[in-house]
């Protein structure tokens, strides 16, 4: 795969191409659902291919293929040459790429129990475990339960014409948990997710009590919730929601191909103060086992901790080798493909606000009548406008500095720079437990999130009665 | 499809290799589908063609029952062993999955006349130059319209095929194209952002004009330059076409055979239930000739029927595959994917008496939400959604775009509210999106 691989940038500089790169990939993957009792669905996944990325002139052109056939490469060599020339006449913005350093690599992250180590019969055991024990603490209002789990492996080459040569192995394993529970007149879910960057160990790690049963208590505690009220309240976030304020919010506003296409609302504020002074906000895909952590990005520029927000000021962006270039930054290693047929983009990996200083305890006691948001289940975000949604599956009332009555299904919506310095407290603990696949521009990508419990005075909740 | 494997003389030929081989090795039920694809998609970014990117493949699927367990497995390419291995993966998967009484049978072979117009050869025929130049034609009229527009997005197109078949006889292909662009503009004046979206897409070069979506996405962020702030109170919602078909979606999407039998929907227990206002009519017709999602068969190979989900406000019906139509004593519906899931088709609900203009005239204070996710829990029915595009309707007028408000409500408690359909729809190929106004409704708002 080296071979072929250096084989078609060598080609691609002699028919004058300034830079490419060539991607080969090679995915495979397998899964159980476990539903009401049974592992009646498992199911494997395969694919392998090859992208070729080019510059010439001033547009990149991008082509891939299913084969490593060396005609097949050659083909997508040519077809990407033909696609940047045929575009070339319309590009508003000359392409550019940082000088790449011609790195030789190979990084293998071997997990403690390789998927293919552990038999298909011990991990659905294990998860049939897992679902036994989320009933049994649901009882009979449990209705339906699915606990799904997926482990795989991802192999990659990636050779440039800067001379890098990257090869990596990665393994990610996935364990998801739904209880839904109903007291004859509604329905209610409770949901948890664990993931690393590792393998079948996820399963001799996780326990039911902290996953399955927790799941049904969830499910169980929203039978007794009603609906939030709506309007403006001081806010406090679990750390599930401060991980998606942190990676909607900012962390797509910070991908730096958004702030060069000034999409960004970050644009042209490096080293403004945009947050409270006790917000800190790193990008770090170099945190052992984290779901959202590699060792080289999809250019071969190696991973590194990637400060965005240090006490309040701007302090950089998600930088790809184009986005570099632009901007005159360093390479950040985030650029990140979903596969082999998808071009490298700048993404996060696991995002998170460093925590604070103060206890869960004196933030609540600080509130008169407030609204805390907990469980993070989605998000999205208008990098255009500023404005980000986050959705907790549960909430609780606060009044008179203290927690209250349970509340279910609430989303709060605002703008991310009034948000970020509306924050007027960040806890002293910490929580990431977010892992999920991040999309973006038809790509997904491994990502985790997540925070500190942080205080947020005045945000728009969409309740369904007055507040 | 390369020249050099003799054995891949068509699609269907595999996928008949395929289930021979599982039968062989075990399969009591069986279906595999294979086919082909490539796609050239031109990426626009600051007013001006970023890249151009080309892509092309083959891929296999075969999925396996053994006591109605499950196994599956895919495999991209289309190299015999990679297929081989596949095949006897999926085979070893059902073998140690856990025996599923439920499941019934694999549908029977059903022959059903092809769908018309899911295939243009203008489209099959285009290269780049011809992506680049639809690209270049939204660059420029963006550019005239606006010169300091900031354009972003995409034009693409694709052209695939692929077949079918089972254990049972099934021995299905089809073909089929699409072409689609879809552009977002950004408007700023000093502090102010006007941003919106348009997109089109077809089936046939004829039922499109892909070189005019930026023109009007420029038109709709000149729309929501001047957002404001609202109070909160309860209010009317018009939902905008764009808006109501994600409602729309989302609701045939909870009717889900599978969610309903499993006790996970809000849906539940709903079946002959009225759960609508009289207004509401929704059929899915996966038969529409150059449907976007349209096709004689559903990924089961079960021919394809127009089907009333909604009807008067009743639900009526719910979308069936194989394993839930079996499990209920039913026919399938014809909604079935070949990974075991469900998926509707083409949404076409009925048409009021009335155009959207006169429904907004009534409305004394209100949202007209242009568009914007409302995505209620599965399982809860509650809403709790941000108005991502919308403005504030006063007096029978819309007023000014609205920034930084919310909406809540429980879909079961929404859908009687539903008082208007308009006569008037946005049709895409196969596809009805009418606007809907609902009364009552929470707003959040930050005034």
């Amino acid at each position: 795969m080296e071979d072929l691989a250096r084989y078609i940038c060598e080609k691609a500089k002699r028919r004058g191409a300034a830079f490419a790169d060539v991607r080969i990939l090679h995915r495979r993957s397998e899964s159980i659902m476990v539903q009401d009792g049974r592992a009646d669905k498992l199911a494997a996944y395969s694919d392998r291919g090859i992208g070729v990325r080019v510059l010439v002139g001033r547009c990149w052109g991008f082509a891939s293929a299913d084969s490593l056939r060396k005609r097949r490469a050659e083909r997508c060599l040519s077809d990407a040459l033909a696609l940047a020339r045929a575009s070339e006449a319309f590009v508003s913005d000359p392409a550019m790429v940082a000088q790449a350093r011609g790195i030789e690599a190979e990084d293998r992250r071997e997990p403690e129990v390789p998927p293919a180590a552990m038999p298909v019969k011990e991990k659905m055991s294990r998860l049939l475990e897992y679902e036994r024990a989320g009933r049994a603490a649901g009882g009979k209002a449990i209705v339906n339960s699915i606990v799904s789990y997926s482990d795989g492996e991802r192999e990659e080459v990636l050779a440039n014409t800067a001379g890098a040569l990257v090869r990596t192995a990665v393994t990610r394993a996935v364990v998801t948990c739904l209880m839904v529970a109903t007291d004859g007149k509604i329905l209610q879910r409770g949901t948890e997710h664990r993931g690393i960057a590792g393998g079948a160990e996820l399963l001799r790690r996780t326990g039911a009590e902290e996953f399955s049963v927790r799941a049904a208590r969830k499910a169980l505690g929203l039978l007794a919730a009603r609906p939030a009220p709506a309007g403006r309240f001081t806010v406090i976030f679990h750390p599930s929601i401060t991980g998606l304020l942190v990676h909607e919010a900012l962390g797509h506003n910070s991908e730096a191909d958004a702030v060069w296409a000034g999409q960004s609302i970050l644009e042209g504020r490096l080293g403004e103060a945009l947050a409270a002074e006790c917000v800190s906000i790193y990008d770090d895909s170099t945190l052992p086992g984290e779901f959202g952590s590699y060792a080289y990005d999809s250019e071969g520029t190696p991973s590194r901790r990637r400060p965005i927000i240090e006490k309040g000021r701007l302090a950089g962006f998600l930088h790809s080798l184009e986005t570099a270039a632009r901007m005159g930054a360093e390479p950040t290693g985030s650029a990140r493909a979903e596969s082999y047929d998808c071009r490298p983009i700048p993404r996060m990996s696991n995002t998170f606000m460093a925590p604070g200083a103060v206890p869960f305890a004196e933030m609540v006691r600080g509130v008169e009548r407030g609204i805390y948001l907990m469980d993070g289940h989605w998000g999205y975000v208008f990098v255009q406008k500023g404005q980000f949604i986050c959705h907790a599956g549960q909430a609780r009332m606060i009044e008179n500095g203290q927690l209250g009555e349970p509340l279910r299904d609430v989303s709060v919506s605002s703008m991310t720079l009034d948000t970020l310095r509306k924050i007027d407290a960040v806890g002293d603990d910490f929580e990431m437990k977010m892992p999920g696949m991040c999309g973006k521009e038809g790509q997904s990508a491994p990502t985790d999130t997540g925070g500190p419990h942080v205080r947020v005075a005045d945000v728009v909740v969409g309740g369904q009665h007055g507040g | 499809m390369t020249k050099d494997d003799p054995l891949k003389k068509t699609y269907l030929d595999i996928c008949c290799r395929c289930v021979e081989r599982a039968v062989r090795l075990g399969a009591e039920w069986c279906d595999a589908s294979a086919g082909a694809a490539r796609d050239i998609s031109v990426a626009v970014e600051k007013t001006g063609i970023k890249t151009a990117d080309a892509g092309q493949g083959e891929d296999a699927a075969i999925r396996v029952f053994v006591r109605g367990g499950m196994g599956y497995a895919s495999v991209s390419g289309s190299a015999r062993r990679d297929i081989d291995r596949a095949v006897e993966r999926a085979v070893a998967l059902a073998g140690e999955a856990t025996p599923d009484p439920d499941f019934r049978a694999l549908p029977p072979p059903q022959p059903a006349p092809e769908v018309e117009g899911l295939y243009d050869d203008r489209i099959a025929g285009m290269g780049v130059e011809d992506v680049v130049r639809i690209a270049a034609a939204n660059i420029q009229a963006a550019r005239a319209m606006e010169p300091d527009v900031n354009l972003s997005g995409h034009v693409g197109l694709a052209v695939g095929e692929g077949a079918l078949a089972s254990s049972t006889g099934v021995a299905v292909a089809a073909r089929g194209t699409e072409i689609d662009a879809d552009l977002e503009a950004l408007l700023k004046r000093g502090q102010d952002k006007g941003y919106f979206y348009d997109f089109d897409f077809g089936r046939n070069l004829a039922d499109t004009a892909p070189e005019k979506v930026a023109e009007s996405a420029i038109l709709g962020a000149r729309r929501f330059l001047g957002a404001r702030r609202i109070h909160s109170g309860r209010m009317t919602l018009i939902l905008g076409p764009l808006a109501a078909y994600g409602f729309i979606g989302g609701l045939v999407g909870a009717a889900n055979a599978e969610s309903i039998q499993r006790g996970r929907s809000y849906l539940c227990g709903k079946l002959g239930e009225i759960i609508a206002s009289e207004h509401l009519t929704v059929v899915d017709d996966g038969l529409v000739p150059r449907g976007m999602r349209s096709g004689a068969h559903d990924g089961e190979g079960t021919r394809r029927r127009p089907l009333t989900i909604i009807e008067r406000g009743r639900l009526v019906s719910l979308l069936h595959n194989s394993y839930t139509a079996g499990k209920a004593g039913a026919e399938s519906t014809g909604h079935g994917t070949h990974s075991g899931g469900i998926a509707a088709t083409n949404l076409r609900p009925a048409l009021g008496a009335r155009p959207a203009a006169e429904l907004v005239r009534e409305v004394k204070e209100g949202i007209y939400l242009e568009s914007g996710e409302i995505r209620p829990d599965p399982a809860s029915g509650d809403i709790s959604a941000s108005i991502d595009f919308g403005f504030y309707v006063k007096d029978g007028c819309i007023q000014f775009p609205v920034e930084s408000a919310m909406l809540g409500a429980n879909i079961l408690e929404l859908l009687p509210r539903l008082d208007a359909v308009s006569s008037d729809a946005r049709e895409e190929p196969g596809i009805l999106m009418p606007t809907l106004r609902f009364q009552d409704v929470q707003i959040a708002g930050t005034e």
